[in-house]
């Protein structure tokens, strides 16, 4: 009923219809799942890794586990899933079914392998299948396929730099993206690999290794396979804060193409994946957890955004923030930050009194004939503890003799 | 349903209650509890599910938890300060202790210390000496409580069980006998001189017995009820045989609670409230207000009550319509009478709620102001050692400020005793 405007974003040469794809996942590792997502409006998707016929995929259920607050909502979702159990000979199939129904969406799979023939055996079948685009995933952090048991494969920069060539050799024309994992010393050594090698982009990032949490009377880890676990890949909430400064650092440093993934659950997570430099964004445990439903929220959300903010395309917000990205030497040092706490709006929990008092600058004072705390400016440093735990956003800080407010989040 | 699938339920809906609790520091909803009662701690506590210590912090600061948990009117003390209800609604602070109380009693832990100091005589059975005897014995006392009935008070004899069931009053009566109290002596004393020798400190905490009389022609007829005696035989299980309409005099708790019960048991019965007053001057908590209405009680305001009218039985009562202009120094409208605007309300039977009173004669040794035992600022009478607290000091009000004037005078009883 009510106009949407034009979403669509151009990404290594496809025309997605809107940025939102969804991610090598168990959403994407049945056929039919995928095309209710494809339905339901996703602009792509990047069918479940898989590889070569001849390699076992053991996997072991139950495979998730979650953790969020004690009232169960999932704000991060950890799995000891392996890659498809689906090896090529069925995926190759599922990019010509896909192909053929959906001729405007973006399919694309991801793959992995160990051998260097293996690699290249599995890029030349898909793109004679036709796939739009080619995932290689250098890190899921389950299994052991990079050079050494337990390490992922991009977590060593010649390896990712080696691999990488490999399967743009076998590519040619076709564009491939590399999955890499947050879990190494310098993202951008790793990304410059990538670049290096001749990936056409990356996918940054993947889950994290965790170990999602302990059932303290069994003494179990999660999730328990029947009394004993191992190390998960968390997803989710979560990690989103880990895979947007991956992000930012990896555009901020390297020019190449970023899909973002791991941890947007909005519109506005999305928006901000994008913001740091990602061409799209990349969903996998929101429609998880939720639905490909979603799908509705995000591009009503990214809509209106771009409506607000005067852009035209949501390639205009491509990389916005980057900018405004330093380091910690390059920030200003301002003398006179203080907190300011707006009378109206505080409705008198005094949180920020005890956490100033127990975690700050004992900056905060009671006042006897209100609840309403009053800030010490002389022992004020503006560090802002306050406005973290204010429940209503009552706690401003602003700089005193140029009397400019920093504001946290946009009202 | 079966009970685990509640307790279940119960669980899930603490813990997203308890997450809403902004755990404020130097929290108003605790200003505003009479017993003080660490909400926000305890909440905090739920909140992270460590439901026993949740548990244990309720029970160390108020003796008769899961009563209140059951009727503390919440809805006029602590959930009126609550720092949420500025942003939204305000926590449910009574559930979730009534949540702690029915699911986690685990006493197993306790751990009260040696007795190490002289026995001190609490005289009557009801919240105010329960909670005496609880926190005197933490100080490491004998308590001798001296009660004519079982021990209970008014949760015991009066409280319905629609709103607080045997199982709740079990809980917290049990857990003060078993632990708290040394010897119970089952015995009326009718004068301080009997035990005065055997102790150095008494507490008196006999609550009101006796109920205000209606001095109107016919009170005598048969059909008329005094309230409090209503509540006593519904919770003894008696049967009660009543016509088709009752009317209840007052606007207090007492009436309400008497109309409420009623109604309950007789939804096919008409019951009306009689009160002298208009709606605004009502005595009862807001929430026995709204519960009368739900339940389809009538109401009849401003109406004074002149004359029990009928043969032998009630037939009706006469009352006459009054006005309400100026206020008196506790600023109350005072009633007026209208002239030549009495009729009558036909009804079967009368029970009479208007208020109750300290039994006249008791402890006549004892200085009395207003009808109520006078005590100074710890809790002390007119004889030296001799302590009072709760509904005889107080006037009637909630359990929970009994029970706090029994644990304010435990600490002064301490002080006492220690100093001597």
């Amino acid at each position: 009923m009510f106009k949407l405007r034009d979403l669509s974003i151009e990404f290594l040469g496809i025309t997605l219809e809107n940025p939102f794809i969804l991610s090598a996942s168990p959403s994407t590792d049945e056929l039919e799942i995928a095309i209710n997502g494809l339905e339901a409006g996703w602009a792509g998707v990047i069918l479940k890794t898989t590889s070569v016929e001849d390699n076992p995929v053991p996997l072991k259920y139950p495979m998730m586990s979650s953790f969020g607050n004690y009232s169960k909502r999932v704000l991060g979702l950890g799995n000891i899933d392996l890659i498809s159990k689906y090896h090529i000979d069925e995926v190759e199939k599922r990019v010509k079914i896909l192909k053929e129904k959906f001729p405007h969406k973006m399919i694309g799979a991801s793959i992995m392998g160990s051998k260097k023939e293996d690699w290249q055996n599995l890029v030349y079948r898909l793109r004679k299948a036709g796939v739009d685009i080619i995932e290689c995933s250098f890190s899921c952090p389950q299994g052991s396929m990079g050079e050494a048991p337990g390490r992922m494969l991009a977590q060593s920069v010649q390896a990712t730099e080696k691999v990488t060539s490999w399967v743009k050799e076998a590519a040619e024309n076709t564009p491939v993206l590399i999955k890499i994992t947050p879990q190494v010393t310098d993202i951008v050594e790793v990304a410059e690999a990538v670049k290096r090698g001749g990936a056409d982009g990356i996918t940054a990032s993947n889950t994290i290794p965790s170990l999602l949490g302990i059932d303290i009377y069994t003494f179990e880890p999660y999730p328990t396979v029947f009394g004993y676990s191992s190390y998960s890949g968390l997803s989710g909430n979560a990690i989103k804060p880990i895979t947007l400064r991956t992000i930012a650092e990896i555009k901020r440093n390297v020019d190449i193409t970023i899909s973002g993934n791991g941890g947007a659950y909005s519109s506005r997570d999305a928006i901000e994946f994008m913001l740091v430099g990602a061409s799209n964004v990349q969903f996998c445990t929101l429609p998880m957890v939720y639905g490909f439903r979603v799908i509705e929220e995000l591009k009503r959300g990214l809509s209106h955004y771009l409506d607000e903010m005067g852009f035209k395309s949501p390639s205009e917000i491509v990389g916005k923030t980057l900018e405004k990205i330093k380091t910690n030497e390059e920030l200003i040092i301002l003398d006179f930050v203080k907190a300011k706490i707006d009378e109206e709006k505080c409705v008198g929990c005094e949180l920020c009194f005890v956490s100033c008092r127990d975690g700050g600058h004992m900056a905060i004072e009671l006042k006897e004939e209100t609840r309403v705390p009053k800030v010490n400016e002389e022992k004020c440093v503006g560090c802002a503890l306050c406005m973290q735990v204010c429940p209503v956003d009552a706690i401003k800080i602003y700089e005193r003799k140029i009397n400019i407010e920093h504001y946290y989040i946009r009202k | 349903m079966n009970e685990k699938d509640f307790e279940k339920i119960a669980l899930e809906w603490a813990i997203i209650e308890a997450e809403r609790c902004l755990y404020c520091f130097d929290a108003p909803c605790e200003k505003a509890c009479p017993i003080n009662l660490p909400i926000s701690n305890f909440i905090y506590f739920i909140k992270n599910k460590n439901f026993k210590s949740a548990y244990e912090l309720v029970r160390e600061n108020h003796p008769l938890i899961s009563i209140a948990g059951c009727v503390c009117p919440e809805e006029i003390l602590c959930q009126t300060e609550c720092t949420r209800g500025k942003i939204d609604k305000p926590i449910k602070i009574r559930e979730l202790h009534k949540f702690l109380t029915e699911y986690f009693c685990d006493n197993k832990n306790l751990s009260l210390p040696e007795y190490k100091y002289e026995e001190v005589a609490i005289i009557g059975g009801g919240p105010a000496s329960l909670s005496c005897a609880f926190y005197l014995r933490t100080f490491g006392y004998k308590t001798v409580v001296f009660s004519d009935t079982e021990l209970g008070g008014i949760p015991l004899k009066e409280i319905s069980n629609l709103r607080l069931s045997d199982e709740t009053l079990k809980r917290d009566l049990d857990f003060i006998k078993e632990n708290f109290i040394f010897k119970f002596v089952r015995k009326r004393v009718e004068n301080l001189n009997e035990i005065l020798n055997s102790f150095k400190a008494i507490f008196i905490g006999i609550g009101l017995s006796d109920e205000i009389e209606l001095e109107v022609l016919g009170k005598d007829k048969e059909g008329v009820f005094k309230a409090r005696e209503i509540l006593r035989k519904i919770k003894r299980g008696e049967e009660i045989k009543f016509g088709e309409r009752i009317g209840v005099i007052g606007g207090g708790n007492v009436a309400f609670e008497v109309a409420n019960t009623l109604k309950t048991l007789y939804p096919d019965k008409e019951v009306i409230i009689i009160y002298r007053r208009g709606l605004t001057d009502l005595k009862c908590y807001p929430e026995e207000f709204e519960r009368a209405k739900k339940l389809g009680v009538n109401f009849y305001f401003e109406s004074i009550p002149i004359e029990i009218v009928g043969k032998e039985k009630v037939e009706g009562i006469k009352v006459t319509q009054v006005s309400l202009k100026e206020k008196d120094k506790d600023g109350r409208r005072v009633p007026k009478l209208i002239e030549n605007s009495e009729f009558i309300i036909p009804l079967n039977n009368i029970i009479i709620a208007i208020g109750q009173k300290l039994e006249e004669t008791i402890f006549p040794e004892i200085q009395k102001e207003n009808g109520l035992i006078k005590v100074d600022e710890n809790f002390m009478t007119n004889i030296k050692g001799v302590f009072a607290g709760g509904d005889c000091v107080n006037g009637g009000d909630t359990i929970t400020r009994a029970a706090k004037e029994g644990k304010l005078a435990a600490f002064k009883i301490h002080e006492y005793l220690r100093r001597i």
